[in-house]
């Protein structure tokens, strides 16, 4: 079934479409992502600016008495819940603010309100090469977020106010998660959606394939349903009934001329023939009866020769009727075996039969008769005496392969490419050169194939590959 | 027996006309289908030759008319078609009979008297044939020459069963390929002729009268001569 899929235009169209989907998505979510994240940066960025502003103009109008750091730590306090309540899923507040100050000629302490120990921020703050008034990120040991942080140099203070990226972060990540899960439905379902509307469209290609194809084989009156709609799909439907049209009339056309070509000569020769055969009843004169005779058989070469031109026309045309039933092969080739065994002995050839039993066809029993007997007066007629003609029937993935193997010279080299031809014949062969061309018409009319080639030992092969009709359990 | 040949190929009628005429039959002719009807419809004749082409009416319409005014004899269709039609193979089934133009003479008579004797049902199931001192046993499926039994193969049986059942006649290559191998072809070698060389050289091998005889052209004949 997988491999079924891959075969089908509606799998690739629909693969193609979500993948153009899918990245064009992706693209406009990155873009919303990257202004996202910069709107929010952006936003930390004038809190921090702002508040530093206002507690470096508290920090310089605070005497240095011992009241300054707890009112400093309050400012800074107060400032983190200005920020706008960010709380995870969990409750837990997002936002985490530290404050440094210190004072450059003292020794004392530097100011610190915020998490933890200010050790590890004054190592993070000293490592970051940082620019007075611009906020910046770093990174600071044991958080696994960054921090902004913006510094401010007044003449014996130095202050840093940071807030940590860990709101903003879950912001975005919240953001990414809810995209991926929205994203990869949108995706599957359109999948889901141009997957059966490509399917339902070329189904009604397939439908006209399958259509055609048979039309194409059981004769050509059948046509298309031509829906009232005009899409590409009608419009196809609609080229093809008028290309059948043109086709089954200029068919007809082929079999009234080769029809009247037929009616036209058969009929004087029908009473030329009948003549000369009652002259023979009539007069027992020994003296003629041989030319007449002769007479009357070369008109019947005639008239099957003509026969066979006709039928060959007809059969690459594609306007052979065939008169289909079911035909068992390996008992047509098993009685055309006995009725040529005494002629084929007359020569010395011996006939080896290998047939697989029950190798049925869905064929033009006359027709196929006629192929097998042209092959078989082949070999006889070209044959030096004493040969070996080897026939092979089996059946083989659906097909019926018939093969006619002889140990004779071969076909020369100049006829085994063209052999198929009409009137194509070897430079001494005596036949009117439609035999193979006769067999390969038919076999193709009833959308087989036949091939002719040379044995590593040099004899003549031809092989026929007609199409099996389903065996029935024996 | 009194036959109507509706054809409109002078040349045919004629040759027709001259060889059922010395085969003892007589002989009404007609060129179209509307003279063809008029004269089936007198209801004298005991079969009809019909050519398929005929040029005022198609010669199937012209049997399907007289059957639906109660003409009920057999029927030998001629057609210069190529393919035979549906049409004509459900006739056949019918109990008439059609043959491809150019036709032997001895093949439409034999197909001729197959009619009428089908209209008749006289069927001759004899179990022996007997021509000169060739006897045929069917039952046991011997065959003898005088005092001598003939060793045949099946095939040979066969082909000897049905030359003695036209004993007189000639029959052609196609006919014997019809009624002893079941095929209706036309072989373009002497495949035939040499089951007859062989079933000739056994049973006219040690007689002085010889029973199996060719007639150039035209086929074989199976007669005392």
């Amino acid at each position: 079934m997988p491999k079924l899929l891959q075969t089908t235009a509606a799998w690739r169209i629909s693969i193609w479409t979500t993948l153009a989907f899918a990245l064009g998505t992706a693209l406009a979510f990155s873009i919303v992502y990257f202004l996202v994240a910069r709107a929010i940066q952006e936003r930390s960025d004038a809190w921090l600016n702002g508040e530093a502003e206002v507690l470096a103009r508290v920090s310089a109008n605070m005497p240095r008495d011992r009241l300054y750091k707890r009112i400093i730590g309050e400012v800074a306090e107060l400032a983190t819940r200005e920020l706008p309540d960010e709380r995870n899923a969990r409750g837990q507040s997002l936002n985490s603010v530290f404050f440094l100050e210190s004072e450059s000629n003292s020794n004392e302490s530097p100011l610190w309100v915020g998490p933890g120990s200010d050790e590890l921020f004054l190592r993070a703050i000293q490592q970051a090469k940082l620019v007075p008034g611009i906020p910046q990120s770093i990174k600071v040991e044991g958080w696994p977020t960054t921090f902004r942080v913006v510094f401010r140099q007044g003449k014996e203070r130095t202050m840093y106010l940071g807030l940590s990226d860990r709101g903003a972060t879950y912001l975005l990540r919240t953001l990414t998660l809810r995209f991926l899960v929205l994203w990869s439905s949108t995706v599957l379902m359109g999948f889901l959606i141009s997957y059966v509307s490509a399917r339902r469209t070329l189904l009604r290609v397939q439908r006209i394939t399958d259509t055609v194809a048979r039309i194409g084989s059981e004769g050509l009156g059948e046509r298309l349903p031509e829906p009232v709609n005009s899409d590409e799909i009608s419009r196809l439907a609609k080229t093809f009934n008028r290309m059948l049209d043109r086709i089954q009339s200029s068919v007809n056309e082929l079999r009234s001329v080769t029809d009247a070509v037929a009616h036209d000569l058969k009929s004087p020769v029908t009473s030329i023939r009948g003549a000369l055969e009652t002259t023979l009843s009539r007069d027992p004169n020994e003296k003629w009866r041989d030319s007449v005779g002769d007479a009357i058989e070369g008109l019947d070469r005639l008239l099957n020769a003509l026969d066979t031109t006709l039928d060959v026309a007809e059969a690459q045309a594609g306007a052979l009727q065939l008169d289909r039933s079911t035909v068992d092969l390996s008992a047509v080739v098993r009685q055309l075996a006995d009725l040529y065994k005494p002629a084929m002995d007359e020569r010395h050839h011996e006939v080896m039969l290998d047939l697989e039993e029950q190798v049925v066809v869905d064929a033009d029993w006359g027709l196929l008769n006629r192929v097998l007997i042209n092959l078989i007066e082949n070999e006889i007629a070209h044959l030096p005496a004493g040969c070996q003609v080897t026939v092979r029937l089996s059946s083989r993935d659906g097909s019926a392969i018939l093969v006619i193997e002889d140990n004779g010279p071969g076909f020369p080299p100049d006829i085994s490419t063209r052999a198929f031809k009409r009137f194509v014949r070897g430079k001494d062969s005596h036949g009117h050169g439609l035999g193979l061309a006769f067999v390969d018409a038919v076999v193709r009319a009833h959308g087989g194939t036949a091939k002719i080639s040379n044995s590593p030992a040099g004899g003549a092969v031809v092989t026929l590959s007609l199409p099996a009709s389903v065996l029935h359990a024996a | 027996m009194r036959l109507l040949i509706v054809e409109d190929d002078v040349a045919i009628q004629g040759f027709l006309k001259r060889a059922l005429a010395e085969s003892g039959y007589q002989v009404d002719i007609a060129s179209n289908a509307k003279a063809g009807e008029l004269k089936a419809l007198e209801g004298i004749h005991d079969a009809f030759i019909i050519d398929l082409g005929l040029p005022d009416m198609d010669g199937l319409e012209l049997i399907v008319r007289c059957r639906a005014q109660g003409i009920s004899a057999p029927v030998l269709i001629l057609s210069a078609r190529r393919s035979v039609d549906e049409r004509v193979k459900g006739l056949e089934q019918g109990g008439d009979d059609y043959l491809t133009k150019p036709f032997a003479l001895a093949e439409l008579l034999a197909r001729l008297r197959n009619l009428l004797r089908r209209s008749s049902a006289t069927q001759n199931d004899s179990v022996h044939l007997q021509t000169a001192d060739l006897q045929l046993d069917l039952v046991h499926h011997e065959a003898r020459r005088g005092d001598h039994l003939l060793q045949l193969t099946p095939q040979e049986f066969s082909l000897l069963e049905y030359l003695c059942r036209n004993a007189g006649r000639v029959v052609t290559r196609t006919m014997i390929l019809d009624h002893v191998w079941r095929m209706r072809i036309d072989p373009t070698t002497n495949v035939v002729d040499v089951h007859i060389y062989r079933l000739r050289s056994k049973v006219d091998h040690d007689s002085a009268m010889p029973l199996i005889h060719t007639i150039r052209g035209v086929g074989y004949v199976l007669k005392h001569a």
